[in-house]
């Protein structure tokens, strides 16, 4: 949030708002420019990091929606916004700044191509699928692992043997930093030194959506078969996850599991629930 | 000659395909012969696409026709129990437009027929190999929702009220359990059940008692009143923008109304049936409730929240300007802004989505593929919320259009008022609150959170309501109701409703066929055609846009067929006299 | 009329602003998965189409089996008029039999005049599946005979094959030696170590006759040069069939090739 800019705008609106309209009669037309104006700017500028693009122009379609349909939602109102159009495109008055707006327009429409037209090479924005579907099951080491199914097989001890427990989370803890934490980071926040070469970045384990929301089948599944292993809707940015069957046991791979719960604080999703 | 010996060929060919369809029960007659093409194709078009939107047409009309029944026959019952005639005038006209629709119906389901068994041979003669036994009972159905749908149409006013209310009550019944046994063919093609590995039937009830059977039956019973009912209120703002008197607009203005208020009460519940559907498909099969929420139909579910955001949003704009036509209305005028203003919070909240469209740059200023603040919104917990407040704002805009013209007269009126307003507060910070806590707690609590948000919401409507009318028992009145004392932008908006209904049914019946991916039925029956790829969600809005366009146009052909029963006879020389004063009109500039 | 025509024109719009929403979102085509699945159901010319497909393609074996020609010299049984040729091969055994048999268990029965040396096609390299199978021998009945096997077929052989592809041990990060590389890549059965000539040349005495660096050449470009008398273009499908070029390590290649310089 920054929070210095929204305050600018909360500012201006309620200067607007109380002050303005005490000793000019606001035009209904002008007052909704102005909302919708400080609302793009709230969006545009008030969040940091900034929202992407496309979120913007969603939010902006939903409020014009909303801001057309106040308009209309009473007579008398849409009559005098009306009647103000009409008065700007028919009195001698406002000839000059008619033809100002007739004029500004078509530039407008240039400008905006032109800009469109002057931006640098970049990739196309899309929608990757960061959690995709996992397939019904998968070979590892010559066995097949049911991922609908299957369970981390040290789970349990949590409870029945908290001694053996705490070794396969020490063995994970050994496997992560001897592994994972070039790109994962010693907090597990997707900022480890390797980071910041690649895209996309590495998953960042404390936010609440990655592996706190997902089954420990899942993790299995991704540690295991890493970025080669992705369906075709997790493209087209490539991630640089290895495929870590080549490297680890399954031993290893559960308890790697048991250390990024551990370490983070989560609690894996259980098995067979709905989104 | 030739186009009569054609007609014959079509016709002889029909009887055969309907002869083959029910004798394929017989197993000899079931296993093909001799090599058959598995599928055909048509030229100009995908014979898939061709089968969507005829299956999807089929799908609107007999969900319209299934519809009005029901609303018909509770709106009789109320003008029966009142004595009012305007109810049973109203149930009448809606009535009026079910015969054209149920005619178009049957041919469209004959016409989808024809094509599984054209377009798809090997596909058609599984179902019938399974679902054989269902036909004879469907068939009969069938039968009888003519013969108790024209005897209810045709014999308005000519039976005892009793034994026409039971004619509908019929009526209904048996077009329920039409459409019981058609969803079983449909389900068994998502969830299969009932048959062995290799497809071979072990068991017809557990087939049609499939995974997704009930939640589907309940989902469609519930969703086809509130298309019904939009498609109604279509009908009233088509009739009321061509009304010539006051009295028509009156009356028009009435039924758009009472049809877009059925359609509103039946949105209402309808989350919760498709999160029914949603649990069971789940249950069914882990991955197919994954192609379905999450991969590329997950943002098949922004744009369905776009549709609900849409509709929510239209359907307060209405009652805003129905407010116009109650004397005393300007008086919650200014709150207006107030409920706009949550309705939009919401509906932002709404189709936010998860995984976010973000160019390279963007992503790495937010840190990943995933904002730290947007992705709060992305969630379950704050959809349901915003979800939950929708409902509560709309249901805050229709108690204001209630009491518009009503003054409480009861001494406690200020108390009752308190105490409603002490509900929606509660009510809002509890669900707001269980919406926050949502994040706090691991899925399987978060998920049973939705529950308490959901009926803290109906407690709240439904107290609300009852202590609303005792407050305005007796209540001073500011003026009558004006019917027809609304700007025709409403009945756009009306008409808004009815096509977004329209392309959410589309859009809905889509991604339910459509998350089968490349199976006919789902782990059985591969899609071994051309046309077994999974389309973009652009190519599918193309094709439910021109569905919803075409089912709007054969919606306009049944309006104007049942407006024909209302106009006068033809009458010798009537035709005369309109070509005279066409050519009067039309020689006026020349003789001045 | 005039409001029927609006009407007309506002559901146009409409429908139109929700297509360009569905434009909107990201746009993405699902493609089915390209494998040839054989459902339970199919014709008996569906499973023979599927067959030809699979002697062509993922079965290989056109590599080493001809269509229609005779003669001496042939690697293995030429194939035309099999079908028929079947009924009547083995005493006492059915056609359907004869053909599963032939493919579970290539080297119990071989054709007077040739060696044995073809590979059990239910397991890995080829690794065709039970239902692939049955599918072939349609295939093959239909060549000079009339197809009697069906989807239903019970073969003794069935089930016995892994469910999953065998996974090579390449992935436990172990590294193997020449001799076993040579074994469970089947080199043996075009190469044999004893000097008798087979489908390629035979492996006795190969490091006198190359260098490393030919060896070296010899397997990573088999077609670049060729022993007098042998075919050219054959080693390479067969050999990438077998996904050795996709598993062998730097490492195993090296190996092999040291153990191939022994010999």
């Amino acid at each position: 949030m920054n929070l210095l800019v929204l305050l600018t705008i909360a500012a201006v609106l309620v200067v607007i708002q109380v002050g303005v309209t005490r000793w000019v009669n606001l035009n209904r037309l002008a007052w909704m420019a102005i909302w919708w104006a400080a609302l793009w700017a709230a969006f545009s500028y008030g969040i940091t990091p900034p929202l992407p693009q496309s979120i913007v122009v969603l939010f902006m379609a939903i409020i014009t929606i909303a801001l057309l349909a106040y308009l209309s939602a009473d007579s008398e109102e849409l009559a005098q916004a009306r009647q103000t159009l009409v008065s700007f495109m028919v009195e001698k008055r406002y000839q000059v700044a008619l033809i100002v707006v007739i004029l500004t327009l078509p530039l407008l429409v240039a400008l905006s191509v032109f800009s469109s037209l002057n931006q640098a090479p970049q990739p196309p924005a899309s929608g990757r699928t960061i959690h995709p579907v996992p397939p019904a099951s998968i070979s590892f080491e010559g066995n097949t692992i049911n991922l609908s199914t299957a369970n981390n097989p040290y789970r349990e001890l949590e409870h029945s043997d908290p001694e053996a427990f705490a070794a396969h989370v020490d063995n994970g803890r050994r496997v992560y930093f001897e592994n994972c934490f070039y790109c994962h980071g010693d907090n597990m926040e997707g900022a480890g030194q390797f980071a910041h070469g690649y895209d996309p970045l590495p998953a960042n384990f404390n936010d609440a959506t990655t592996i706190a929301m997902l089954q420990e089948s899942y993790l299995f599944w991704r540690i295991a078969k890493g970025a080669p292993g992705l369906p075709p809707e997790s493209t087209p940015w490539s991630s640089a996850m290895p495929a870590w069957e080549n490297f680890l046991t399954e031993e290893e791979i559960w308890d790697v599991i048991l250390f990024l719960y551990e370490f983070t604080g989560f609690e894996p999703r259980a098995q067979g629930m709905p989104h | 000659m030739i186009l009569r010996m054609l007609r014959l060929r079509t016709l002889v060919t029909g009887c055969l395909a309907i002869a083959a369809l029910l004798f394929a029960a017989d197993p000899a007659w079931g296993v093909p012969q001799v090599a058959e093409q598995e599928y055909r194709a048509l030229p100009f078009i995908s014979s898939r696409v061709l089968m969507w939107a005829v299956a999807e047409l089929h799908l609107m009309f007999a969900a319209f026709v299934l519809a009005v029944p029901m609303f018909a026959l509770v709106i009789e019952f109320i003008g029966y129990k009142t004595g009012d005639k305007r109810y049973d005038q109203l149930a009448y006209e809606f009535t009026k437009l079910l015969s054209v629709s149920f005619s178009f119906t049957a041919t469209l389901g004959a016409l989808l027929t024809f094509g599984l068994i054209v377009f798809y041979p090997t596909l058609a003669q599984y179902l019938v190999r399974i679902f054989s036994w269902t036909f004879l009972p469907y068939v009969l159905l069938f039968f009888l929702e003519a013969v108790f749908l024209y005897t209810y149409y045709y014999g308005w006013g000519k039976f005892s009220p009793r034994v026409h209310l039971f004619l509908g009550v019929m009526l209904n019944i048996v077009g329920t359990a039409i459409m019981f046994i058609a969803n079983a063919w449909l389900t068994f093609m998502n969830t299969p059940a009932g048959v062995d590995e290799l497809g071979n039937l072990t068991n017809l009830w557990e087939a049609i008692n499939n995974y997704t059977w009930m939640p589907i039956n309940i989902h469609r019973l519930i969703a086809n009143v509130a298309f019904g009912g939009a498609i109604g209120a279509a009908y009233g703002a088509f009739k009321f923008l061509g009304a010539k008197t006051p009295e028509e607009r009156a009356h028009y203005d009435w039924m758009g109304y009472v049809g877009i208020f059925v359609a509103i009460c039946a949105l209402l519940p309808l989350p919760f049936a498709g999160y029914w559907l949603g649990v069971e498909i789940y249950a069914y099969d882990q991955s197919l409730g994954i192609t379905l929420m999450g991969g590329t139909f997950s943002w098949l579910f922004i744009i369905q929240a776009v549709l609900i955001g849409n509709l929510f949003l239209a359907a307060n704009y209405y009652l805003w300007l129905s407010m116009g036509r109650i004397p005393g209305a300007e008086r919650f005028r200014r709150f207006i802004k107030y409920l706009l203003a949550v309705i939009t919070l919401c509906f932002i909240v709404w189709a936010t989505p998860h995984s976010l469209v973000a160019t390279v740059e963007e992503a790495r200023a937010m840190g990943g593929s995933h904002h730290p603040i947007l992705n709060v919104l992305g969630v379950m917990s704050a959809k349901n919320t915003a979800v939950n407040l929708l409902i509560l704002t709309t249901y805050v805009s229709f108690l204001l259009y209630r009491r518009a013209n009503k003054e409480a007269t009861v001494s406690w009126a200020k108390t009752g008022n308190l105490v409603q307003f002490g509900i929606f507060a509660a009510v809002v910070i509890f669900v707001v609150f269980l919406g926050v806590y949502g994040y706090f707690v691991d899925a399987q609590t978060r998920i049973g959170l939705s529950q308490p948000q959901v009926l803290s919401v109906l407690f709240a409507m439904v107290s609300v309501t009852v202590i609303d009318i005792f407050l305005f028992r007796n209540a001073q009145s500011r003026g009558r109701v004006a019917w027809g004392k609304i700007p025709a932008r409403s009945q756009y908006a009306l008409f808004f409703l009815a096509i977004t209904f329209t392309w959410l049914m589309g859009l809905m019946g889509y991604v339910r066929a459509g998350m089968r991916q490349h199976w006919h039925v789902y782990g059985v029956v591969r899609d071994t055609s051309v046309d077994a790829f999974t389309p973009t969600l652009g190519f599918a809005g193309m094709v439910v846009s021109a569905i919803v366009v075409v089912f709007f146009l054969l919606i306009a052909v049944v309006f104007f067929l049942s407006s024909l029963s209302g106009q006068k006879n033809w009458e010798p020389g009537q035709s005369k006299r309109w070509f005279k004063r066409r050519s009067e009109t039309a020689a006026t500039p020349l003789t001045q | 009329m005039k409001h029927a025509l609006l009407i007309f024109g506002f559901t146009i719009l409409v429908s139109a602003f929700y297509w360009y929403v569905s434009l909107w979102v990201p746009q993405k085509r699902t493609e089915p998965p390209e494998d040839i699945a054989i459902s339970a159901d199919i014709s008996t010319d569906e499973m023979i189409a599927i067959g030809e497909e699979i002697v062509g393609g993922k079965g290989t074996c056109l590599t080493c089996h001809t269509m229609g020609e005779s003669g001496t010299g042939l690697r293995f049984p030429d194939l035309d008029n099999i079908g028929a040729i079947a009924l009547t091969r083995v005493e006492g055994q059915s056609d359907v039999d004869y053909l599963a048999e032939s493919m579970y268990d290539p080297n119990a029965y071989v054709v007077e005049g040739f060696v044995a040396g073809m590979p059990d096609v239910s397991r890995p390299p080829v690794a065709l599946t039970d239902q692939e199978i049955l599918t072939v021998i349609a295939y093959l009945q239909s060549l000079g005979a009339t197809p009697t096997v069906t989807m239903e077929t019970q073969l003794q052989w069935q089930g016995q094959a892994p469910t999953t592809p065998a996974v090579t041990p390449v992935a436990t990060g172990e590294s193997r030696d020449g001799e076993t590389i040579y074994a469970s890549y089947l080199c043996n059965t075009c190469h044999t170590l004893d000097g008798q000539a087979g489908v390629g040349p035979t492996f006795q005495g190969i490091g006198s006759r190359l260098s490393k660096a030919e060896l070296y050449e010899a397997v990573i470009d088999p077609d670049a040069s060729i022993t007098e008398g042998y075919i050219q273009g054959l080693m390479l499908p067969t050999v990438t069939a077998s996904r050795f070029y996709d598993e062998v390590t730097a490492a195993e290649l090296q190996s092999l090739v040291d153990y191939l310089a022994t010999l």
